[in-house]
Parts: structure tokens; sequence; C-alpha cells
């Protein structure tokens, strides 16, 4: 069949109509030598984008019967989706139809006429080449699996769970310990503006052995996972043996963990120093129901560190500042005679409520010091003042906030799922910013102090918001429409080499041992054209951006 | 209430007041999953707080690359509806069956026939300061806020307008429209819209630095506000990004910026202040290689694992930091043809430090709207002014009223990521109460 391109010039009001002759290109295009082969009709139209605009040009592709279309006009930032729309409306599929920007491209930055004249024809015969170079293509919809995997038990995870679960979503919450409910309970209590004790936890945890759409997975792992989003299959490994489960999406939700202050230059102590780290004394209050010495004594003087380990690690833990003053008021209401002193290195506060806890404290009786540098050699304490001077004290006990660090299983969780790990060892997010709850993984999301040191409010926001990913993007019963923009590989040329693998960031592409050649899952993939690039033999075509559209499309316009 | 609409079928439509980051996400994620979405914003353009910043901390992103995306996803989504220039008035009933009132302020401009050439802004002889730019800049009667504003269809002052006060005829910009899309009779709408459940993400605002006269701003021009230094910086702000003291040519030498300004006042670490001050060092480096910068604070909170990184660069290449036990309480006076920041230092004593540009990272504070909009929606504000969220719960999005939630910096001060979040969950939030059949 002959090809018969439509080409159609917008005036833009004044906008492209007097700064470009289209009645030159009226003239010009049609005469051209290179489109003897086809049937091409071209046209001017006052402003494409109004709704008369639209009428006109469905009515032009469907009396024409176009088997493309080319449109000179603005930026496809502007309106690709509005003319897409229109295609839509009609028989012609939409991947055979391009915009060419004669606006922002020529009207708008070339003061000659001519000039902005030749130039509009030069990338509209680009325009009209590559077109007679695209193809087709076709969405597809795909069923989901609706059902989501929960991977650890802490409150981020049991905060997940709830929000998700009900009649039409089972939830599969898999919990590495014995009991869920994460660090939390192992707490004496919450920050005071958090509730009464662990109310508040407790409450949670209770929910989740009554909810009959969630089922919990104790000391058990995952073992393996294949798929992609709305169809993940896994396999979770337990005591008992393994299950098989099918997802639609998958959370992680595997917490935190403390450096050892030890590992620190600045912190010496021994075995029978009374020298605690934070979650110690926690325990020790939730067991004993006072915080005392080795020796069985109420301590008179108790030192807080904060930030231990912190300049190893390069970050602030953001939490220890705020459950230190708690540990504080722990002290103080134990006994109001315990003298309690804070070395810290400038209070990190960001929620509201904060310095109005810390101000209480302070007029408690709490010492807030403020140094530059602290060494701690069992329950002695020597340390630089914000002037420079020097000073040191001996403490009763000691009590050490270490850094938040990522829980131990990161590292190969983060290659069995096959996300990335930031640079601080906390999963990578998609977009530190704008996506920060989502991996470069479809359908698998990150929350919790996995994501990075948190509180207990903001894991559940966390867990909130990856709850609300899933309940807008896996409606049960309704299907997904992948990209159809994808890269294929062809099997031919593919030499095996494998250098795809690694420059796909969405995991996308995945080798055949048995073929010898790398295999693009078109579901994962977004059409980034990453490994496009990385492939020495020109064995990736990523659609619609394929190299002879690209070629020609520039070979004539720069003709 | 009126009895017509209780009987009437759960609406499954969501209302978002305020179409910042917050509100656009959350947003988009409703009009995914199929929800009508009404998107109401009170200024003509949407973006919100962040589309005043040339980059965000800690990645030195182009704001406008980040959120120009998102904002043409939420004008281009058929199931939103963007409502800017318009203002909600009412809300009645309860939650899944709430009826609210919104008022479409006239534009003066067709929002479908404008084109968005700006061949209308020169013809009108009207100029006057932009509040946008933080009155830095100008603009005409005609005006669209900034150049790249989203959508990009200008709107009429109708205060400053000669034709619309009535001050004398004029129609220059409508003359000069090819486009026949200038209305001069345009008139304000009212619109009633059922819905199933409300977001407010109406942001915040930044302390208001005269309340501390000491510190000179509105008496000395080389004194900025925070957002007043984010246009000055801004490539499409005032200067197009050209770094020189208020109403002079003069580029500034000596730069310093105080943290902290107004929390004592406000009660609380607004926790973005350390980490905007710190990316103003860095942008005036990368302007003025030659130019001396103090950043004078007490705590330093950087609450996220990719803050210190950014902070350990800027102190190492960037500036001078100054501790001092309450920067607030700093004295900026005239010294010459510059300024003089008196403050306490480490050791208690007076200090000073001379400078031709003093910069007030101002706490962040609740909306001045913020109460209107709560009094219409019928909600709780907490004790600093935000809206109240999950007052017997921790880490919620639940505003005192059931069906109302609340997510950014409405909430409280906060960066990008936790708006976001907050903004995701809210979305979730609001899928669960408008009904099991997803769940
Ligand atoms: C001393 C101390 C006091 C604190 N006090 C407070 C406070 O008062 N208020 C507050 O808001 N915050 C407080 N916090 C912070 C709080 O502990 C965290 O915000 C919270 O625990 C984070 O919850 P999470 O679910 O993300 O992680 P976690 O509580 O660490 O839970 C993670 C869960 O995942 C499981 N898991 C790990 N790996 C795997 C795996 N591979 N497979 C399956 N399961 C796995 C773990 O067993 C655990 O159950 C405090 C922190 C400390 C250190
Ligand atoms: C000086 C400064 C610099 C910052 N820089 C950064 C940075 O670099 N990186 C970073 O992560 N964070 C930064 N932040 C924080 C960031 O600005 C906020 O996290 C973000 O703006 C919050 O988004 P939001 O949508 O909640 O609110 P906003 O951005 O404030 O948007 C709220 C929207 O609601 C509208 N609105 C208000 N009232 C009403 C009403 N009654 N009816 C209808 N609409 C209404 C407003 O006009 C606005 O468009 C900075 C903050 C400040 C103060
Ligand atoms: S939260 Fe406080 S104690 Fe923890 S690292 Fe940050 S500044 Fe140090
Ligand atoms: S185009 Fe991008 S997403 Fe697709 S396989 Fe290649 S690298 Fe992966
Ligand atoms: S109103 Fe008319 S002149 Fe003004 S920007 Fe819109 S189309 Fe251009
Ligand atoms: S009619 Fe009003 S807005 Fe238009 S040009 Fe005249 S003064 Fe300006």
């Amino acid at each position: 069949m002959k090809a018969k391109v439509g080409v159609y010039v917008c005036e833009c009001g004044p906008n492209i109509a007097s700064k470009v002759d289209l009645d030159r290109i009226l003239e010009t295009l049609p005469a051209l030598d290179e489109y003897r082969e086809i049937e091409l009709v071209v046209k001017k139209y006052g402003l494409l984008c109004s709704a008369d605009g639209k009428n006109y040009l469905e009515e032009e592709i469907k009396s024409n019967g176009f088997t493309h279309l080319v449109l000179g006009a603005c930026s496809p930032r502007d309106h690709n989706k509005t003319f897409i729309g229109v295609c839509k409306k009609t028989d012609l599929n939409p991947y055979l139809y391009k915009i060419i920007n004669i606006r922002e491209h020529c009207a708008w930055i070339i003061p000659d006429k001519e000039k902005a004249t030749e130039k509009a024809i030069s990338y509209l015969r680009g325009g009209i080449n590559r077109v007679l170079y695209q193809s087709s293509l076709f969405e597809k919809q795909l069923d989901i699996d609706p059902d989501v995997v929960v991977i650890g038990g802490g409150i981020a995870g049991i905060e997940t769970a709830l929000s998700l679960a009900g009649e039409k979503r089972n939830i599969y919450l898999i919990e590495k310990s014995g009991k869920i409910g994460g660090k939390s309970s192992r707490f004496s209590s919450l920050l005071p503006r958090q509730g009464k004790g662990l109310a508040l936890i407790e409450e949670k945890i209770e929910k989740v052995s009554a909810n009959p759409f969630i089922k919990v997975f104790l000391e058990s792992s995952l073992e393996s996972i294949i798929g992609f989003l709305g169809n993940f299959e896994i396999v979770v490994k337990s005591k008992n043996g393994n299950t098989d489960i099918k997802a639609g999406a998958i959370v992680v939700a595997s917490g935190y963990g403390l450096i050892d202050p030890l590992s620190s230059e600045s912190h010496s102590y021994s075995e029978s120093d009374d020298v605690y780290t934070s979650l110690e004394i926690e325990e020790m209050l939730k067991e004993h129901g006072k915080i005392m010495t080795k020796s069985g004594k109420e301590p008179a003087s108790v030192a807080l560190v904060h930030c231990v380990g912190r300049e190893e690690k390069g970050y602030c833990s953001r939490i220890c500042c705020n459950y230190m003053i708690k540990i504080a008021r722990y002290l103080k209401d134990q006994s109001d005679a315990i003298k309690v002193t804070e070395f810290h290195k400038g209070l990190c506060m960001p929620d509201k409520g904060d310095q109005s806890f810390h101000k209480a404290m302070a007029e408690r009786g709490v010492e807030f010091r403020r140094i530059q540098k602290i060494t701690q050699d069992g329950t002695k304490i020597s340390f630089t003042g914000m002037d420079g001077s020097p000073g040191n004290a001996d403490f009763d006990m000691v009590i050490l906030a270490p850094a938040i660090v990522p829980s131990e299983d990161t590292d190969s969780l983060a290659e069995l799922l096959e996300i990335p790990v930031s640079e601080t060892g906390f999963f990578q997010e998609m977009h530190q910013t704008t996506d920060p709850v989502a991996t470069s993984i479809d359908g698998i999301f990150v929350v919790g102090a996995a994501h990075s040191p948190k509180g207990i409010t903001d894991s559940i926001f966390f867990a909130q918001a990856a709850a609300g990913r899933i309940l807008t993007h896996l409606i049960p019963g309704e299907k997904i429409v992948p990209e159809v923009k994808v890269t294929e590989v062809l099997e031919a040329f593919c030499t095996g080499c494998q250098n795809c693998l690694d420059v796909c960031v969405y995991g996308a592409i995945s080798y055949d041992e048995s073929k010898g050649v790398s295999v693009v899952n078109e579901v994962v993939c977004r059409g980034c054209g990453n490994c496009f690039g990385s492939c020495p033999s020109g064995a990736l075509r990523t659609k619609h951006f394929t190299n002879p559209q690209l070629y020609q499309e520039v070979r004539e316009a720069i003709r | 209430m009126t009895e017509d609409y209780i009987t009437m079928n759960r609406s499954d439509n969501v209302l978002i007041i305020g179409a910042g980051l917050a509100g656009m996400k959350a947003g988009l994620l409703l009009a995914h999953a199929g929800k009508k979405v009404y998107l109401v914003e009170s200024l003509p353009l949407i973006g919100g707080k962040v589309i005043k910043n040339e980059e965000s901390f800690p990645n030195l992103e182009c704001s406008t690359c980040m959120v120009a995306p998102v904002q043409q996803d939420v004008l281009q989504n058929p199931n939103i509806e963007t409502l800017t220039h318009s203002a909600v008035e009412k809300i009645e009933g309860e939650a899944g069956n709430f009826r609210a009132v919104i008022k479409k302020s006239a534009r003066y401009v067709s929002m479908t026939d404008c084109i968005g050439c700006g061949m209308c802004f020169d013809p009108c002889p009207v100029s006057l300061k932009n509040a946008w730019e933080e009155d830095l800049g100008e603009r005409k009667a005609i005006y669209v806020p900034c150049a790249g504003a989203l959508p990009n269809v200008p709107v009429i002052d109708p205060d400053q307008c000669l034709q619309l006060n009535g001050q004398q005829e004029c129609s220059a910009c409508a003359d000069s429209c090819m486009f026949g899309a200038i209305k001069l009779d345009d008139k304000d709408e009212t619109i009633e819209v059922d819905i199933g459940a409300v977001i407010i993400s109406t942001g915040a605002e930044t302390f208001d630095a005269s309340k501390l006269p000491e510190l000179g701003y509105g008496k000395y021009p080389g004194v900025y506000t925070p957002f007043e230094f984010e246009r000055l910086f801004a490539s499409n702000g005032p200067t197009l990004g050209e770094l020189t003291i208020r109403d002079s040519e003069k580029t500034p030498g000596k730069i310093a910026i105080i943290h902290c300004v107004g929390r004592q006042q406000v009660g609380y670490c607004s926790s973005v202040c350390c980490m905007y001050s710190l990316k103003f060092a860095h942008f005036i480096k990368s302007k003025l290689p030659d130019a001396e910068i103090f950043n004078i604070h007490s705590d330093i909170c950087l609450p996220d694992k990719n803050y210190q990184k950014f902070f350990n660069k800027v102190k190492e290449s960037d500036t001078t930091l100054i501790y001092s036990p309450s920067p607030e309480e700093s004295k900026v006076s005239q010294n010459g043809s510059g300024l003089k920041v008196v403050y306490t230092g480490a050791d208690g004593k007076e200090q000073h430090v001379e400078a031709d540009m003093v910069i007030l990272s101002g706490a962040v504070i609740p909306h001045p709207e913020g109460s209107s909009v709560a009094t219409i929606a019928g909600l709780n504000l907490d004790s600093y002014g935000f809206f109240e969220a999950g007052k017997d719960d921790i880490g919620s999005v639940h505003t005192s009223r059931e069906g109302v939630f609340v997510a950014g910096s409405a909430e409280g001060p906060k960066d990008i990521q936790s708006s976001v979040i907050q903004a995701e969950s809210a979305a979730g939030q609001v899928m669960i109460c408008l009904g099991e059949v997803n769940r």
C-alpha cells in the first residue's frame, strides 16, 4: 500500500504564522523529489489544539485515510497528548504520528523569517521521513494479583499490613524473629506525646492477629522472588517448610540496627563498666522497672552521649536526640535527684513537638551541653566545649546513642530483590525527594527505618505511603497497562556479553544461559534506552526510538 | 445542612485544597485510581513553594525540572479538574457525602483560548510590584506570576486593571491578543461539587522577620527573607539570577546567613532551615566564588540520611560556620556602606561580622489562610496553628473531622520528601475512607 502522509502546520495564531512562511511550506514539501513514492497532503490550520482544530484534524484523518501523520506545531510538552488523543479517535495508530516543534524551535527563536521557514522545512522533512519508519504499537493489558508481601514485622510492616488488608487483598507478613512488633516493642515506653507506655504499638499488634486477611509467617524469611509489578512469585522459607505466594507488590520493612559503639575511636569501655546503649536501657527499664548500675544501685549521675558513631557513618540518625530526652525523663521520673547531663553536638529536633519536650526537660534540671568533641573511656568523659575549652567529668553511668544503621539483612535482601542500596547502606529510594517510598523495581517499596533512620511516626507515614501507592495502582479486578515503547533483543545479534544487564536500573534484563542471549522483560522495561546505548553489537532495539527511525529523521533534517 | 443531599449516594470524588507538591502528588494517585479530583489552588498557578526555588536540597536538583512534569501530568489528567485562582467557601456534610462550594475568581482570560504567548503584557499601561516575586520584580495588571508558570495563562488583577477598577477605559491587552482570549467582562463563578473526601494541602509560609526589628528587615535593603533570596537567585526571577543587592547594582562581597530566625517565638525547630541556609551558602559561592559567607547557627538539624554529606561539602568549601547559642537575637546595623551583624559567640560574649547582605533564615509558620480554611472545613488547629492530625494516634493524616485529611507542610514544617510521603499516605487513607471496594 502506498503511504499517505498527512502534514498539518499550525498557525498558532500569529505565533507561528507571523514568523514562519507557512504557504512556502505548503508549496515546498509536496514538490520535493523524495516524496514521489508517497502521497503527501500538506495543509495549514489556525489553531489545531482548539476544539474546532481537533475536530478538523479528526475528520481529515478519517476522510483522507492517512497511513501517517505529521504535525508542525508547538512543543510536544504542550500538546503531544492532545493529538495522541485525536489519533485514538481514528483508525490511525498514535505511534504513526509525530509532532514537530516549529514554534519554540523555529518561530520563537529565529528573527529572520526566511531562515525560520527553512529550519521548519528541514525539521518537517525529518519528521516525515521518521514517521515512515515508525511502526504501530499496541497497549497490552495485564491481570494483576492484588495481594501484598510485607518483609519485616516491625511497626512499619505492621502499619503497611493494616492499611492494606481487606476482603479483596490478602497480606503475607514475613517476620524473621519469633514475634512481631520490631524494636519498638522492646522499649519501656514511647515518647510522651505518643501516648502511654507502648499502648499504641500493642493495639496495632493485636489488630494484626485479629485480622483474617493478614497471614503472619514467624521465624521466616524470603527465599526467592521472580516476576514484576502485579505478578510476583515468592517463596517464603519457614521452619516447617517453604510456602509459595503470588503477590502484586512487595513492601520491604526490615528495619534497622545500632552501630557497635566500640567501633568508634572515641569510645571505649568494658563489660564491667556502667556503660549502656540506649536500647539496653530501654530493655533494662522494661524488664526491671528501674535503671540501675551493675552493683544494683541507682546512679547519682548519668551522662547521655549523643551522636556515637555519627562521624564514621556520615549522617545524623535523626531520632536519637529525641529518644535521649525521653531517657533523661525516665531518669528524672525515677528520681529527681539523679543528675543528668546530655552531651550533644547540636540537637536535631525536626518534629513540631520536640522542642517543647526538650524545654520541659531542661526545666526539670537536665543539663544540655553542646560540645564539639567527646571521648569516653568507661564512665569517664572528656570533651571540648564550643568555645574550645576542654573539660572532663566522671559519672556513675553512661548511656550512648549509637548511630542507626541498616538492619543486618539489608544487603542480602537487596540482592534477592535486585534493588539498590545507597552509599549510607540503607535501601535506595527511586528519588530522594519526589519518590521516596518506591524503588527502582516497580511494585517494590521500602518503608520505615529500612529506608533511613526514622521514628515511629515517620515509619507509619512511609508505610501508609506505600499503601497509598498500592491502593491506587493495584486495584482488585482491574488490569494494568505496561509501557509499550520498550526494548527488545534481536537474538541473532546478541553475543551474550551481558553489558546491558549492568546498565538497566530497573532490572528488566536477564540472561538466558541456555540460549546465550539477554532477555528483556517487556513488562518491567520502561524504555529508558540505557541498554540500547550500551550494546556493542546493536542487538537491542528500543521501540519507537530505533536506529533507523532516528537516523532517517536526522539525515533528512540536515540534508 | 440541607435535607436534599443527605439521602444522596456516597460520592467517590475528592476535593484537594492547595496545589503544591503535596496536593498534586495526592491528586495524581487518586486520579490514577479513577477518582474524580477537584484540585483547588488560590494562586493563578500550581506548584506551590518548590517552584520558587532554583534548586532543591540535598541533591541540588533543578526544581522546575522536578516539578514541571508533575504539573503537566496534573493539568493533562482527564480525572483532575484543576481550579486555579479559586477558593473553597463551604464544606458541608459528612465523610463520603460532602458538598463543597468553590468560588472561581474571574481570570479575565480564557483558559481554553489563550495559548500563553505573552503578547498582552507589554501593551498594558499598569506596572506594579510582583508579590509572587516577593516584590523584587514588576508585573503588569495582566500577568503570569513568573516565566514558566503553569498553567501558562495570564490573569488580570481587577484591582489594578484600569478598565476593571473603573479608572479609565482600556482594552490594550484585549486588542493585542490575536486569539480573542481576553474577556474583560468575565465574572466570578461559584460551583458546587459533591465529594466523598477532602485533603488539605495548603502548605506553609515563613516567619515575618519584621517581628524581630533588631534584625533590620525592611529597614536595610541588604536584609533578605529566605524566599526573597530564592527568587533573587532564580534564573527565571526578577534579576535573572544575578545576585545584586536590592535597589542597587551592587554585588555583595560578604554575606551573613542567620539561622533559626523566629524559632524561639514559634516554639519549634522547622527542620528545613539549616538545610536551605546551607543551600544558600552553596548557591552564593557558585555564583560569587570570591564571596565570604558566614552561617550563624545554633543547633544544626540534618534529619535525613543524605543531609550530612551536603553539610560536610558546604562546610568544607562554601561557608564559615559560626556557632551562636541564640542567632535569632543577633542585631543588624548600618556599617558604612554595608551592614554589621552582632551576635553572641560560643563564649557568651558579643562578636560581630561585617556583611553586605544578610539572609534571615526564618521559621516555617502556618499558612496565613490556614485558620479560615480550618473554619470552613470545620477542623481543629494544633497549638502552633498547623492543622491538627491524629490526635490520639501517631503517624496519622486524619484531621479532627472524619473524611478530611491533611498532607505536606500544612501539617507542620517539612522537606519535600516528607511532604510527598504524607501526600501518598493521605491518598491511601482517602481510598480506604471512600469504601472497602478496594481492599
Ligand atoms: C533506644 C531507642 C528508642 C526509641 N524510642 C522511640 C520513641 O520513643 N518513639 C519513636 O517514635 N521512635 C523511637 N525509636 C525509633 C523506633 O525504634 C523506630 O522508628 C521503629 O522501630 C522503626 O520501625 P521499623 O518497623 O521500620 O523497624 P524495626 O522496629 O527495626 O522492625 C523491623 C522488623 O523486621 C524484621 N526483619 C529484619 N530483617 C528481616 C528479614 N530479612 N526478613 C524478615 N524480617 C526481618 C525484624 O526482626 C523486625 O521485627 C527509638 C529507637 C531507639 C534505638
Ligand atoms: C526557603 C525555603 C527553601 C526550601 N528549600 C527546600 C529544598 O531545597 N528541598 C526540600 O526538600 N525542601 C525545601 N523546602 C521545604 C519545601 O518548600 C516544602 O517541603 C514544600 O513546599 C511543601 O509542599 P506543600 O505542597 O506541602 O506546600 P506548598 O509548597 O506551600 O504548597 C501549598 C499550596 O497551597 C496553596 N494554598 C494555600 N492556601 C490555600 C487555600 N486556602 N486555598 C487554596 N490553595 C491554597 C498555596 O498557594 C500553594 O500553592 C524549603 C522551604 C523553605 C521555606
Ligand atoms: S539525632 Fe541527635 S544524637 Fe542522633 S545523630 Fe542526630 S544530632 Fe546526633
Ligand atoms: S530500555 Fe531501560 S528499562 Fe528497558 S531494558 Fe533497557 S535499560 Fe532496562
Ligand atoms: S491572553 Fe492572548 S495575548 Fe495574552 S498570553 Fe494568552 S493568547 Fe497570548
Ligand atoms: S485592560 Fe487592564 S489589564 Fe488590559 S491592558 Fe488595560 S489596564 Fe492592562
